[in-house]
């Protein structure tokens, strides 16, 4: 089933050169994800990931094109839509001198519903900082509480941009954990990044976005079939990073 | 009335505002260091630091001096010329009397006044009053009687001090500070550090969020200007002639109005940098046109009607209304009308300006 439904999105921006002129930061993206999968939106930095998952969330608007949420649509139903979706946003900042557990209340309050805050807690193994303050966490513990508070509303769906960034190997195999086994439980989860080992490890399915355009979308299994380059010698073998530079080009972005 | 979320998120602000100890002290510690000031000094103004050079030292010269030294509006030290005009001019004496040599009863005594002509307020003052001083001590001198006599009545016949004209107008300026940092810093502080997108990412709306820090900022300011309020009665003999629930009711409704063009100086401000010169040019100006210190009577002609229509202006003259005359809030006058008036603009400006997802990114 189909759970999410973008058709022919786009975003303009003034351009940073000539505010006069606009440049396209997405353009005429098609989306469609299934409920229950692990979707991955990959790009380098500046490709429209991040634009196009908040046009998906309703928090940009959309200048072009339409997205259905579950039958709802973004434009029309924001709110509505925010009822029944989770977001963890890149930054990590919350209100100062509240603990834990007063904001996953506060967050919690704000959809109308309350929750066992230490449950919660307790799913992305923090029950023991229930009274700590976000400072007070390290990068992983931020980000799996980041998920915590994404999770007040129990959403069908579950937005992660870039969930992993600045996480050492540890942190990133713990969230990779976590993001399973909320999958596992019936969680859609679509997620950004430009970590290519967590696309391969974590998603079912990955669309490859360069320049505000999708250029690719498949399992990545498929997509290094089709894109990686062959085996040299034996013991080498393409992974999706080979299928990522292959089609986005080597040079660097910013 | 209000919804769950919407009360919930007012009390996390109250929550987050009453746990930070440092803001909590210091926004204490004004109202004490203000009763204080007032306490030590009775509310009265210090007499002015005037030096006294007698060259003379006949009968009539010393009786002059006595007479000066008596007067309660001057501080008289005595000395010698050269050493008081030193001093003078170091600006520790506003002005300088000199007696001369030839001082006596026979011809007009001419007496050199030195003044630092900078000083230029005070001037004019200093000498007016020193030639109705002049005058009283020569009647003294001659033992004649004055043909006039002014006897000051007050009108309104009630004690009325300059702590009684001050105090509301600075309830009043506090409420516009207070209201204008709860609203508009905090709204830029938030939106730099990416907590609006946070909470925009729930299906929290803006009116939501407005009313939330609207309804919690009214109760802190309440409880700060309630700690001033109280102060001001119990140590400085404060006498409130009106009623407090008008005295509040006008609380509250100066503190929608700021917090209403606090939330559209926030929205102004792209960033923490720029909120505050913008805030500085909305409550500087009225810090010294809406009648906090000085009447607006004393400002120039052309621009008294603009200085009264100001939204600070309206507020402490309300205020000032209540607390001194005794008037209700809901006497309907310019004051009261000028109020409405700008619950309504401001409201507008806020709303409009107000645009989350301009706002939150």
């Amino acid at each position: 089933m189909v759970i999410i439904e973008a058709t022919n999105l786009e975003k303009h921006y003034p351009s940073p050169e000539d505010p006069a002129k606009t440049f396209a930061a997405v353009n005429k993206i098609n989306l469609s994800i299934q409920s229950e999968e692990i979707f991955g939106l990959l790009g380098p930095n500046g490709a429209g990931k991040t634009t196009t998952l908040e046009m998906l969330e309703g928090l940009t608007s959309i200048d072009k094109g339409n997205v259905l949420i579950n039958g709802l649509d973004v434009i029309t139903q924001p709110y509505e839509v925010k009822r029944i979706i989770g977001v963890q946003l890149q930054s990590n900042e919350y209100f100062d001198r509240l603990n834990l557990s007063d904001l996953l209340i506060l967050f919690a309050s704000l959809y109308s519903t309350s929750i066992d805050p230490k449950a919660l807690l307790a799913k992305v193994d923090l029950e023991n900082k229930i009274n700590a303050l976000p400072n007070d966490l390290s990068g992983g513990q931020k980000q799996r509480f980041s998920i915590a508070c994404a999770l007040v509303n129990n959403p069908k769906i579950l937005f992660l941009d870039e969930p992993t960034t600045g996480l050492d190997p540890q942190a990133k195999r713990n969230l990779w954990n976590l993001a399973k086994t909320l999958n596992e439980e019936g969680m859609t989860i679509v997620l950004t990044t430009h970590n290519m080992e967590e696309a391969e490890y974590l998603c079912d399915r990955i669309a490859i976005m360069d320049q505000g355009s999708i250029i690719a979308q498949d399992t990545p299994q498929q997509l290094i079939l089709d894109y990686a380059p062959e085996p040299p010698a034996a013991p080498m073998q393409g992974n999706i990073e080979d299928v990522f530079l292959s089609l986005t080009g080597h040079g660097l972005r910013d | 009335m209000f919804t769950k979320s919407q009360l919930h998120l007012a009390s996390i602000f109250i929550k987050i505002y009453y746990r930070d100890r440092q803001s909590l002290a210091f926004s204490l510690m004004f109202p004490l260091i203000f009763t204080g000031i007032f306490l030590f000094s009775g509310g009265e103004p210090d007499p002015t630091d005037i030096g006294l050079a007698n060259q003379s030292q006949n009968e009539l010269s010393i009786q002059f001096v006595e007479l000066i030294k008596e007067k309660d509006i001057f501080a008289v030290t005595e000395g010698e010329e050269v050493e008081l005009k030193k001093q003078l001019i170091a600006g520790d004496l506003t002005a300088l009397i000199i007696v001369p040599e030839n001082f006596n009863q026979s011809d007009t005594g001419r007496l050199r006044l030195l003044l630092d002509a900078s000083q230029v307020r005070q001037v004019g003052a200093i000498k007016d009053s020193l030639d109705s001083m002049l005058l009283s001590i020569e009647r003294e001198l001659r033992d004649t009687q004055p043909l006039f006599t002014l006897d000051i009545e007050d009108v309104k016949a009630r004690p009325q001090r300059y702590i009684d004209f001050l105090l509301p107008g600075i309830l009043a300026y506090m409420l516009m500070n207070l209201c204008i940092a709860g609203s508009g810093y905090n709204l830029v502080e938030y939106r730099r550090r990416g907590i609006l997108k946070r909470l925009f990412v729930t299906p929290i709306q803006p009116k939501d969020f407005i009313i939330s820090i609207v309804l919690a900022r009214m109760l802190i300011v309440m409880i700060q200007l309630s700690v001033i309020l109280g102060l001001a009665v119990g140590l400085l003999n404060i006498n409130i002639i009106g009623g407090l629930y008008s005295l509040f009711g006008v609380i509250i409704l100066g503190a929608f109005i700021f917090l209403c063009i606090g939330f559209f100086l926030g929205s102004l401000a792209k960033t923490q940098e720029a909120i505050r010169p913008i805030a500085l040019l909305f409550t500087l100006p009225q810090l010294i046109l809406s009648g906090i210190f000085f009447p607006i009577s004393s400002l120039p002609a052309l621009i008294q009607p603009i200085a009264q229509a100001l939204p600070l202006s309206v507020i402490a003259s309300s205020m000032r209304d209540i607390a001194n005359d005794g008037i209700s809030l809901l006497t309907i006058n310019f004051n009261l009308i000028g109020i409405l008036s700008w619950m309504i603009i401001s409201f507008f400006i806020a709303t409009k300006f107000f645009d989350w997802q301009k706002v939150a990114s």
